[in-house]
């Protein structure tokens, strides 16, 4: 089973968002970065799934030199090789133009699986995975929490909401969004370092780019809808005082 | 004309698309909704009674249980068909599973989980949160109309929505499915959890989130749970971890409920977990770390150690 | 018995700081100078990225840069700024006084402000870039022995429970062997800590002497404070018989380094550093300049101050101590970056030499010492061999100590002039307050928290960026923690829930009326103070599992 797994850099969560001068993004040039958590998962997918059935995993990330970090990261956890779509424009870019690149530089290959994460811990369009199946032309299931690979089908449990959840079949070749935690991850090996260093990058120049679907205007930090009354004090004054509140003024108890 | 394109299953109509038609009625024009799948009728009757122009509904044998090619092409054709200035949904796991689809074979601009929309001056630029609601965007969608926006739950209110006088007209839409497009073939759903807790009926709620720190400490939010009167809930990180199960998850993955008090122990507040409850009429947010964004929606907030706060909360109740 | 993978290298460095890389890139360097069978060299660094747990003020004396990379300039090295001003100042309460002339120790013309985590990260490009392996994530847990020969290391098993269960990725421990292992792990190295009490290296040393520096990064309006700028404070809000002081480093576009060194060898158990810094920031000079700006990160790390007679041997068979690792440190000029980078370069001389000839042993990586006494780090450190030590004696006696031994070259009539660690210093809550015993739960100097200009720990431990998976057994271990709820409540007053400024300590309610302790593991920033300062010595800091810790982006 020949599988491509998309994966993002992201900034860590931990990382305290500052938003750039012109206020259109955030200022990333001291942050540090770590492969969106949900790609992780899909990645991990996509190991298991070779251990089981044989084949090969390709990660393929779009961006600035810089996510050469997550793609050595995948390799390291024991993706073959890789495919490193060389853009800075990319990282911040509209989910059409990603897609795009993404389906320009894998079409050539016939890849049986696609897998992506469910959605990206910055941008959020949750739209990558799903467009790229319609550019390659493959059916596609979103939000999944377990896969059985058949001879030319998959069959996939998707999540729905309020715990409800479906099974699905389709035909491969196919592409998944994954959901996190569908998996426990590994950890990446000392061997799996070292031999990460021999494991093909393979660079490519998106040829031109897609009509960017949208622009962000600006960015900022969420203006407070409500007015927040902070209680404070020992924590048996702050009850008491909540609790007044909450009988007085909310009239909820 | 801005077309709504409603939710159901099995009949029953999601109340995201009561939310849909309040922001589409809040844009001055003139609305219609579409339902599609199996049950669409009953569902189609229901928002009937909002004060749109028509109600469509679009069904056939290949549409009966959701995939995302029957509906990618339903609603390729639908929209070719109407030519709506826009085209508005609930931003719902169903959603997110063919939309994105739809406007790549529309070839037509798709914003998703917006949180507003403001139309000045012939420009309309929608509100949504990136850096996982960390951060909002103001974004423009660019490219031939219409645009596409899914609408993030919760953001919309349902209580909105006009009425009309009358109820609308229901009205068949002359959209065929060849059962050859759809590859996907889906089984019927199913519950994971063993026993349902339908927390969207509760009047108040406890939810724990990592703060908890650990099961054993369970216990005293089941306390507080219990001197309030309130069902208990957590977010994902804890269900996760199997400490509570999944039917008592509240967010984007879990339950969405409006109760008349949220009490968040311990819970930082991402965006995850905010689309599900941010909807709660009054909100109490008791965490650790003041800069945690769920002070940011909390009515009443007290930063520290719930370790210390919830017992004294929970002798304060039983006073 | 895990099936344990293992790992042969000729030379295996300990921890990727500035030690560690310079070890790693001289030996790249001697490798390419000297040809021949290439060495296998690897790095071990416990954080997930290279330079993520690194943390300093700081200004750097780039004498040792300029013979490691010539051309750092073209490199590209991130150096924030040339030092331009220099002030020192006294502060009490509500004023400051500036020294007339910045004492020679403290003058910095020719040094460079720098952000450590950037510069080290910028070493580990040129390190990889060499073709030598950094294995970041991975934590060394044990010194591997054959007889009193080091023989290498023990990384952290990964995938443990809470409670010690192995998880379903659980991954052994992997044992790397090396010919020489260059341990650079820091201050108060969990490996060093080791191998020094194993192998009696501390043997007619004095012991270290620690201090804990505590550092924000704020954005001030830009022009406030000139580019280049270099402060130090003495004084308040400590009492002359405390030791330390503030710096403050403006770096362009408005990011400036704030923070606070306290000696940890005070006597009074209720001593607070984390408190100690808050009432710095409150001094009207500090707040105005910090008035209106964003702090937007946070750490906190121990030094090792003890200085020369302090450093125990630092080599044996198989094995070489670089860094602050061994207390290469000069405390009277707060700088030793340039000296662990040197240390690190010579380690990486005398182990590519030894491993060359095929001879690992003591006697011949004694050439390493003998490299560092006939260097300037010697020169550097021989003559304020005492200084620390004096300031024992007080304020005052400490700058009438170092004053004169700019003099005397550090003559003292008992060299070492005698010190006691630090932990023996702290004296007993009735001795210290004469029976008028203060509550243990509550400051003594408390300082208001704003969470503008002052933060509670909590606050600040959120802006380390701090990540540890929480489902890992605590990684602090406390040998008997029945003594924290019984002697040392009554004793001491509990000093971990003060001197730790991470709030990882927690005294909490037992539910029977008493106190029990609480470790927040997940809260450690790795600072090492706990290990240092418990006056019982009941705690070991040993390394999480790899990964975790603080993310110290631009600090």
């Amino acid at each position: 089973m020949k599988i491509a797994v998309c994966i993002k850099q992201v900034v860590t969560r931990e990382w305290q968002l500052r938003v750039n001068e012109a206020k259109t993004w955030i200022r990333d040039r001291d942050a540090s970065f770590e492969l969106n958590e949900p790609d992780a998962y899909a990645l991990e997918e996509a190991l298991r799934l070779k251990e089981k059935h044989t084949g090969e995993v390709v990660v393929v990330s779009a961006g600035p030199a810089r996510v050469s970090q997550v793609i050595r990261e995948a390799l390291a956890r024991g993706a073959d090789r890789a495919i490193h779509i060389e853009s800075d424009t990319l990282a911040t870019a509209d989910a059409v133009s990603v897609a795009d690149a993404i389906a320009s530089a894998i079409r050539d290959e016939t890849f049986d699986l696609v897998l992506t994460g469910l959605q990206s811990d910055d941008q959020g369009f949750g739209q990558v995975g799903v467009i790229l199946a319609e550019k390659l032309g493959m059916p596609h299931a979103t939000i999944i929490m377990e896969v059985q690979a058949q001879d030319s089908s998959l069959r996939v449990k998707r999540e729905l909401e309020g715990g409800w959840f479906q099974w699905m079949t389709l035909p491969m070749p196919a592409l998944l969004t994954i959901q996190s935690g569908i998996n426990q991850l590994r950890y990446a090996t000392l061997k799996g370092i070292m031999a990460a260093k021999k494991k093909e990058i393979r660079k490519v120049t998106p040829s031109q780019s897609a009509d960017s679907t949208q622009r962000i205007l600006n960015v900022h930090f969420p203006q407070k809808a409500k007015q927040t009354q902070m209680v404070s004090g020992s924590p048996a004054d702050a009850s008491r005082e909540l609790v007044k509140h909450l009988r007085e003024n909310a009239r909820v108890i | 004309m801005i077309l709504v394109v409603g939710e159901q299953r099995g009949g029953k109509l999601n109340r995201a698309t009561w939310e849909a038609v309040a922001a589409a009625q809040s844009l001055g024009d003139t609305v219609k909704v579409v339902v599609l799948g199996g049950g669409a009728d009953a569902a189609a009757r229901e928002i009937a009674a909002a004060e749109v122009t028509e109600v469509a509904v679009v069904d056939a044998p290949a549409l009966a249980d959701y995939t995302a090619d029957g509906y990618v092409t339903a609603l390729a054709s639908l929209i070719e068909q109407q030519a709506p200035s826009l085209v508005l949904f609930p931003h719902t796991y169903q959603t997110r599973d063919f939309v994105p689809a739809l406007a790549t074979r529309l070839g037509r601009a798709l914003v998703t989980d917006v949180t507003a929309i403001n139309r000045a001056e012939g420009r309309t630029v929608y509100s949504r949160p990136v850096f996982q609601g960390k951060l909002g965007a103001e974004v423009e969608a660019l490219g031939p109309t219409p645009h596409l926006v899914t609408l993030q739950i919760g953001a919309f209110r349902a209580d909105a929505a006009r009425r009309g006088a009358a109820a609308a007209a229901v009205t068949a839409a002359a959209v065929s499915v060849d059962a050859g497009a759809v590859r996907q073939k889906p089984e019927a759903p199913f519950q994971e959890a063993r026993q349902a807790v339908d927390l969207s009926q509760a009047e108040r709620i406890v939810a724990v989130g990592r703060g908890i720190k650990g099961q054993e400490h369970l216990k005293i939010a089941e306390e507080l749970a219990k001197a309030l009167g309130a069902e208990l809930a957590a977010s994902r990180p804890i269900c996760d971890a199997g400490w509570l199960p999944m039917d008592r998850q509240i967010g984007s993955s879990g339950q969405t409920v409006a109760p008349k008090l949220y009490v968040a122990l311990g819970i930082s507040g991402a965006i995850q977990h905010l689309v599900g409850m941010k909807g709660s009429r009054t909100i109490v947010a008791i965490n650790k770390d003041p800069e945690a964004p769920i002070f940011e929606i909390a009515d009443y907030g007290i930063a520290g150690d719930l370790f210390e706060i919830v017992p004294a909360l929970i002798a304060e109740l039983n006073k | 018995m895990p099936n344990r993978e293992t790992l042969d290298v000729d030379v295996l460095i300990v921890g990727g700081g500035p030690a560690g890389m310079s070890a790693a890139l001289r030996l790249a360097q001697l490798q390419q100078e000297k040809g021949g069978e290439p060495l296998a060299i690897a790095v071990l660094e416990k954080a997930r990225e290279v330079g993520a747990h690194m943390l300093s003020g700081a200004v750097l004396d780039p004498s040792t840069l300029r013979r490691l990379v010539p051309d750092f300039v073209a490199k590209g090295a991130p150096l924030a700024s040339k030092v331009h001003h220099d002030r020192v100042y006294f502060l009490t309460r509500s004023s400051k006084l500036r020294f007339p002339i910045t004492p020679p120790p403290l003058q910095n013309h020719g040094n460079y402000i720098i952000s450590l985590n950037r510069f080290v990260k910028w070493l580990g490009g040129l390190v990889e870039a060499a073709g030598v392996d950094i294995f970041t994530g991975f934590s060394a847990v044990e010194v591997l022995y054959d007889g009193e020969r080091v023989i290498g290391v023990r990384t952290g098993d990964r995938g443990i429970g809470k409670h010690g269960e192995k998880r379903s990725t659980f991954e052994a421990g992997v044992d790397i062997h090396a010919k020489v292992t260059i341990l650079t792990d820091g201050v108060r190295g969990n490996l060093t800590k080791a191998v020094v009490r194993r192998l009696a290296l501390d043997a007619g040393k004095l012991p270290q002497l620690y201090a804990i520096g505590i550092k924000e990064l704020w954005e001030i309006p830009s022009g406030r404070l000139p580019v280049g700028t270099v402060i130090h404070t003495m004084g308040y809000p400590l009492r002359m018989e405390e030791f330390g002081g503030a710096f403050i480093y403006a770096m362009p576009d408005g990011l400036t380094s704030v923070g606070f060194v306290s000696g940890l060898d005070y006597r009074d158990p209720m001593f607070d550093p984390h408190i100690t810094f808050q009432h710095f920031k409150r001094h009207p000079f500090v707040a105005s300049l910090l008035q209106g700006a964003q702090m937007v990160r946070y750490g906190a790390k121990a030094l090792p101050e003890g200085g020369w007679h302090t450093i125990p041997r630092t080599h044996a068979d198989g094995l070489l101590i670089a860094g602050d690792a061994a207390g290469f440190m000069n405390s009277m000029r707060l700088k030793g970056i340039h000296l662990a980078m040197r240390t690190g370069m010579f380690a990486a001389e005398s182990a590519f030499e030894a491993v060359r000839a095929n001879d690992v042993s003591s006697a011949r990586l004694k050439s390493y010492a003998e490299a560092i006494d006939a260097s300037e780090v010697r020169r550097e450190l021989y003559p304020v061999r005492n200084v620390h030590q004096s300031f024992s004696h007080g304020l005052l006696a400490g700058v009438a100590y170092s004053g004169l031994s700019l003099i005397t070259g550090g003559w003292w009539h008992r060299d070492p002039m005698p010190a006691h660690a630090g932990y023996q210093r702290i004296a007993k809550l009735d001795a210290y307050y004469d029976g008028h015993r203060p509550d243990p739960d509550a400051p003594v100097r408390p300082a208001k928290v704003d969470r503008q200009l002052t933060f509670d720990r909590l606050t600040n431990v959120h802006y380390s960026g701090t990540r540890h998976p929480e489902d890992q057994p605590s990684h602090l271990i406390v040998h008997d923690a029945d003594v924290c709820r019984t002697r040392c409540r009554s004793e001491y007053g509990n000093p971990c829930t003060r001197f730790c400024p991470a709030n990882v300590y927690e005294m909490v309610d037992a539910g029977d009326g008493t106190k029990k302790l609480q470790i927040n593991a997940s809260n450690c920033v790795h600072c090492k103070t706990c290990d240092i300062m418990d006056p019982y010595q009941l705690i070991d800091w040993v390394p999480p599992e790899g990964g975790g810790g603080p993310q110290y982006e631009g600090m």
